[in-house]
């Protein structure tokens, strides 16, 4: 389907369908079938090993596991239990993920940072997360720093994270994400002489409104359009900006804006009977479960003497090229005319001349005679 | 160059008139080649303005191209009753006018109307008549002049890329519309340059007219040339307008496929300029070249499909892209040949009327292919074969026999004698 719609999108000259009707898709966050990538079998086993030990310690894996708890003043704990969630692929210098099954079907996904980062900075990965999941997050020495060890710390922004699973090489915390408070960065440091340390970003999906501003005229609609890519959003609200405060557009204002979505993923907001005052920034934000994302998009609103002014002087040199084109004609014809005329002047007298000679000659054979 | 003397023409015909017409002949084909590729472009962003939605959007930028090869006879036997001059000038002056009323449009099907209809009409009676003055004034070297002169739609064709999307984001679609339409208005300039060739006999009426189209329609190489035509047509425009597609299918990425189109593009001017000087220096028949050419193009295009990587199909786009432009100057001169200089005109008309059904047929047949086959090797495949088949069919004119003379001499005694326009002949070389 995506090939076709790419094929037909791009029949410039004779089927242009606006990008719009052909949404570009990437991922589909709906599927639940992310692919397994297994670093090395070792790991993952000891990790399963892992989970199976703690899945014993807790036996009820769906309840609050009292190993993981940890309570941070006044913020709300995050427990440790095992589920199953989608993760959007990441993009670092050095991370793996993969997923992993334990016997009572529940996943979790565990996205891994490699330290040291490159040339002792932090390693930092992006990890964008749009319903309730539950991950994990690792720190993973080289083999060369073994000798520090016991010296790993997980924090939360300034909270330090309590429970660390530890392994052979690897410190990590497993997190469960219900709601946009256990969003944000997560970090992980060694203490040693250099600083060695990864930081994890917990975000919503952005959203993708328009560069460049919306160019429109007087009495005119215009369409502005938002697009998620790969995450469906729960809900979208559009912002008009008035002066300094954002007026959220709801249904009362239906005669001048028409809020439709052609796809979930996709919403259209249209102004009708543009005046100069719709000129300015408007906002669309996504409403995920994990919390909201906005994007910004500018209307301009012109009255049609702007391109007036480039289009009479572009006429005006049309028809002065023209006048000129002509006469230079006129002139040059009247030069040919006149040259014409010198010709045929010339050419009488040489006529006039010959026959003036004839004569001459005649009479002068007559003479003779 | 105008005309060899005999004696009273070079009186009539001061120099750099021929320069003058070449020059104007240029800019009428860069306008009327960049007018529809403008719309295509400018048409994109309408989104829901019109209240409608894309598939009407791309039909508005359809309609002025179906217009301007549909209204070739028109254009045809308008300026062979008013002369080349005024009719080219009125078109400039109805595209312009059809642009700016598009620009007002407050209705999708005002803009059909207006961009659609008028645009198109306006470029139909530019480009006939155009051609066929460049025809007239450069019997000589009419295959090179025609290639300097097509050459020009290259040229627009690039420069289009980088301006519309300019004026779309400084002044939107209908700002765009509104300077496209006062850049439209430069053809009644180009228009003016057109000047008549002084000819003793040139203001017949109506009666000449119908003879030169009906007697064209009976011609049988005529018909053989517009048939081959409409084949070459159906395959020529599917790499250009499918190859950004295909580009990103091999694996460009946007700003490569981009470059890919681009280049593309320029060796196509390249490639015009140069079979038109090719066909001048040589001593060939006018048609073999066109044979050739036709018969090159066919081949890289079936050739395409084996472009599996960008830096493949880079090549591959660039030589399809030089034998097509190749093949543009010598089909309008190798129409004087076959229909004769006198009829050069209608010819021109009639052929561009035939050679739109394989150009609007051609595109969504392959776009079709691609959708069934799941790539674009069909349909590449496809259109190198209309190619070769139009190619062939040419084989079966009777070629130009004209001893030693260049390639675009006048017509020879074994094709129909020329049509009222006699007078002409004495000016021709020999």
């Amino acid at each position: 389907m995506p090939a076709s719609c790419l094929g037909e999108s791009r029949r410039l000259l004779l089927l242009p369908l606006l990008l719009l009707r052909c949404g570009l898709s990437a991922g589909s966050p709906a599927d639940p079938a992310v692919t397994a990538k297994d670093a090395s079998h070792s790991q993952a086993s000891s990790l399963t090993k892992m989970q199976a030990g703690l899945l014993e310690s807790s036996p009820e894996p769906m309840t609050t596991a009292q190993t993981v708890n940890w309570q941070t003043q006044g913020s709300s704990s995050d427990h440790l239990t095992l589920g199953r969630s989608v993760s959007a692929p990441g993009s670092d210098l050095a991370t793996q993920e993969f997923k992993e099954a334990t016997k009572d079907n529940i996943t979790f996904v565990k996205y891994e940072a490699l330290l040291p980062g490159v040339s002792g900075t932090s390693v930092e990965k992006n990890i964008i997360l749009d319903s309730a999941t539950r991950i994990e997050l690792s720190c993973r020495l080289d083999k060369k720093y073994s000798h520090l060890q016991s010296q790993v710390t997980w924090k939360k922004g300034n909270e330090t994270i309590r429970y660390i699973n530890k392994t052979e090489n690897s410190w990590s915390i497993k997190l469960q994400i219900l709601d946009s408070s256990n969003m944000g960065s997560y970090s992980c440091a060694v203490k040693s002489e250099e600083e060695i340390s990864a930081e994890f970003h917990l975000q919503v999906p952005k959203i993708e409104g328009r560069e460049k501003p919306i160019v429109s005229y007087g009495g005119d609609t215009a369409v502005m359009m938002c697009k998620s890519s790969g995450y469906t959003p729960i809900a979208w609200t559009w912002y008009v900006t008035n002066g300094s405060e954002q007026m959220a557009i709801n249904a009362s204002l239906a005669e001048k804006y028409v809020i439709s979505s052609i796809s979930a993923n996709v919403t259209h907001l249209k102004i009708l009977k543009l005046t100069e005052e719709d000129d300015g920034e408007y906002w669309c934000e996504a409403a995920f479960e994990l919390g909201e994302s906005r994007a910004r998009l500018r209307l301009r609103v012109l009255s049609f003497m702007v391109p007036l002014k480039p289009f009479l002087a572009i006429v005006t040199e049309a028809v002065i090229l023209v006048t000129l084109i002509f006469l230079y004609e006129i002139y040059s014809k009247k030069k040919e005319n006149h040259a014409e005329d010198e010709k045929e002047f010339d050419q009488v007298e040489q006529l006039k001349s010959e026959d003036s000679n004839g004569l001459e000659n005649s009479s002068a054979r007559h003479r003779r005679i | 160059m105008p005309p060899p003397p005999s004696p009273p023409a070079p009186r009539r015909c001061p120099r750099g008139v021929g320069g003058a017409v070449l020059g104007g002949a240029f800019v009428q084909a860069a306008l009327v080649a960049g007018g529809p590729r403008a719309l295509a472009l400018l048409l994109r962003p309408l989104g829901g303005a019109l209240g409608a939605g894309g598939a009407a959007a791309a039909g508005a930028g359809a309609a002025p191209l179906a217009a301007l090869q549909l209204g070739g006879p028109l254009g045809s036997a308008l300026s062979s009753r008013f002369g080349a001059r005024p009719v080219a000038m009125a078109g400039g002056l109805l595209a312009g006018l059809g642009l700016l009323l598009g620009a007002f449009a407050s209705h999708m099907g005002h803009l059909y109307l207006s961009v659609g209809l008028v645009a198109g009409l306006g470029w139909a009676l530019v480009f006939t008549p155009s051609l066929a003055t460049v025809g007239r004034y450069f019997p000589a070297r009419r295959a090179l002049a025609t290639g300097l002169v097509v050459s020009g739609a290259s040229v627009s064709g690039l420069a289009t890329g980088t301006l519309v999307p300019l004026l779309l984001d400084t002044y939107g679609w209908r700002g765009a519309l509104l300077l496209l339409a006062a850049i439209s208005f430069n053809l009644v300039a180009a228009g003016a340059l057109l000047r008549p060739l002084p000819s003793p006999i040139e203001n017949l009426g109506l009666p000449r007219d119908q003879p030169g189209l009906l007697w064209l329609l009976h011609h049988g190489p005529f018909l053989r040339y517009a048939l081959a035509f409409v084949l070459v047509d159906t395959g020529y425009y599917v790499p250009f307008v499918h190859g950004e597609a295909h580009a990103h299918e091999v694996g460009c990425d946007d700003h490569h496929a981009g470059l890919v189109m681009a280049a593309m593009a320029v060796v196509d001017g390249g490639g015009r300029v140069a079979s038109g000087w090719l066909a001048a220096r040589s001593a060939a028949p006018l048609l073999h070249h066109l044979f050739t050419w036709v018969m090159l193009t066919g081949l890289v295009s079936l050739l395409l499909p084996l472009g599996t990587s960008c830096w493949a199909l880079l090549p591959l786009a660039m030589a399809y892209g030089f034998c097509a432009g190749a093949v543009v100057p010598l089909q309008f001169t190798g129409v004087a040949e076959v229909a004769g200089t006198g009829r050069l005109v209608h010819a021109i008309g009639l052929m561009q009327m035939f050679e739109s059904v394989g150009s609007l047929l051609g595109p969504p047949l392959a776009g079709w292919l691609h959708d069934t086959t799941g790539d674009f090797t069909i349909s590449f495949v496809t259109a190198g074969a209309f190619l070769l088949a139009g190619s062939l069919l040419l084989l079966t004119l009777p070629g130009c026999s004209c001893p030693g003379s260049k390639g675009g001499g006048p017509t020879t005694p074994t094709q129909a004698p020329d049509g009222p326009e006699l007078p002409l002949s004495p000016l021709e070389p020999l």
